[in-house]
């Protein structure tokens, strides 16, 4: 990304999001964004195909993309990433192998990508490369562990409205198919706890 | 001894002898008898383990229920993992199935390592991205495979496990209900 302008709107995500894991400064954000480069699709894109390598990983600083696991005939949503989020395939990405997941815009969505050989640039030649690297991989593990912990511990009902409560724009910006989905909660199920929660806010 | 655990570190990086000799010089030696708690609900865990020998399982309750999580043997690394890098309680159990022989490591050993050179940051890094990994493909794995499959293929890869470690908590792991479990492994028998 060139140096001389990044879109402030772009700067502000991408500091917001490293910045979880170590404190960065203006110079080190920008240092660090000129391995990155700016990527934009319209909506529906598949920018992950199943079976292609994922080359990039990704901070979404406009849009929305879905990532869903091809099962059988359904399309079981593992993530919907919005602005702030990061979104790539992981096991493909670090393994360098064919992706089993696949990756789609929902909306006109621009990317801040990182590409692997870029990465591992970075990882060598920025200062706190690997220290950084090291504390993403950390808060990815932990985030994971939460979730799984999540799934198994809360009950279906706990885990919509607690979704619905840190994330209510998302009802609006998302079908409702693709919450259910990402939820692992059935559509007719789903419905009716939506039903559930217009009458308790009246 | 130690050779278990140099081949499991050359699989993520390598390191030269004396890298070597300096993180063995942090290891420590630890013996558990079966059934003991390393880590209990509440505890922060200091230390994170590779086996030597023995089966460990981490679990934690929904109401009077335990739901396991892990199952840790040979060759793999165990601890409250979370807990052990956030410094926060832990919300697992980890107790040993098996007496248990293992390496330990403590926090401040590795933070002290990774201050102290860049070479120990990226082995942090790729341990760490291992474990992710480990996460990352169990999840996919439960939600690609059905019930049967799951069973059919943990069966395939861990049959030793399934000597070793009661019916019930390798229900749990697999997210199988137990009389699913038993209908499962009766339908296996036959079939051989």
């Amino acid at each position: 990304m060139n140096k001389s302008y990044i879109d402030p709107v772009y700067l502000d995500y991408a500091q917001k999001y490293l910045g979880r894991f170590m404190p960065i400064n203006r110079d080190e954000l920008l240092d660090l964004l000129q391995y990155c480069q700016l990527r934009a699709f319209d909506k529906r894109k598949i920018i992950v195909h199943e079976g292609e390598v994922d080359n990039y990983l990704n901070l979404v600083v406009k849009g929305l993309i879905r990532k869903y696991l091809p099962v059988r005939k359904d399309e079981v949503i593992l993530q919907l990433a919005t602005e702030g989020h990061v979104v790539q395939s992981e096991i493909s990405f670090l393994t360098r192998s064919p992706s089993m997941v696949v990756l789609q815009t929902l909306e006109p969505t621009i990317l801040v990508s990182l590409t692997y050989d870029k990465m591992e640039e970075a990882l060598d030649k920025f200062p706190k490369g690997e220290r950084l690297g090291r504390m993403i991989l950390q808060g990815m593990f932990i985030k994971k562990d939460e979730n799984r912990y999540n799934r198994l511990l809360k009950s279906t009902r706990e885990r919509f409205f607690e979704y619905i409560e840190h994330h209510p724009h998302m009802l609006q910006r998302v079908p409702q198919k693709y919450l259910a989905s990402y939820l692992q909660i059935k559509p007719e199920t789903f419905s009716r706890l939506k039903a559930l929660m217009s009458k308790q806010t009246k | 001894m130690l050779e278990p655990v140099r081949q499991f570190i050359n699989r993520h990086i390598e390191l030269t002898d004396d890298e070597f000799k300096t993180l063995a010089s942090k290891l420590h030696l630890v013996n558990f008898d079966r059934k003991t708690k390393l880590v209990n609900i509440g505890d922060v865990a200091t230390n994170v383990y590779f086996v030597l020998k023995g089966i460990t399982r981490r679990y934690f309750y929904r109401g009077r229920q335990e739901i396991i999580t892990h199952l840790i043997k040979e060759g793999g690394l165990m601890g409250s993992v979370v807990s052990f890098l956030t410094g926060e309680p832990s919300r697992y159990v980890l107790e040993t199935i098996e007496p248990v022989t293992a390496y330990s490591i403590s926090k401040k050993d590795l933070e002290e390592l990774f201050d102290a050179d860049k070479k120990w940051e990226k082995f942090g890094r790729k341990i760490i991205t291992a474990f992710f990994l480990q996460v990352e493909y169990h999840n996919i794995n439960m939600i690609r495979y059905s019930t049967r499959e799951r069973f059919i293929n943990f069966m395939k890869e861990n049959p030793d496990l399934v000597l070793r470690v009661p019916q019930k908590y390798l229900a749990s792991y697999l997210e199988i209900q137990p009389e699913t479990f038993s209908r499962l492994k009766h339908l296996m028998v036959k079939e051989k």
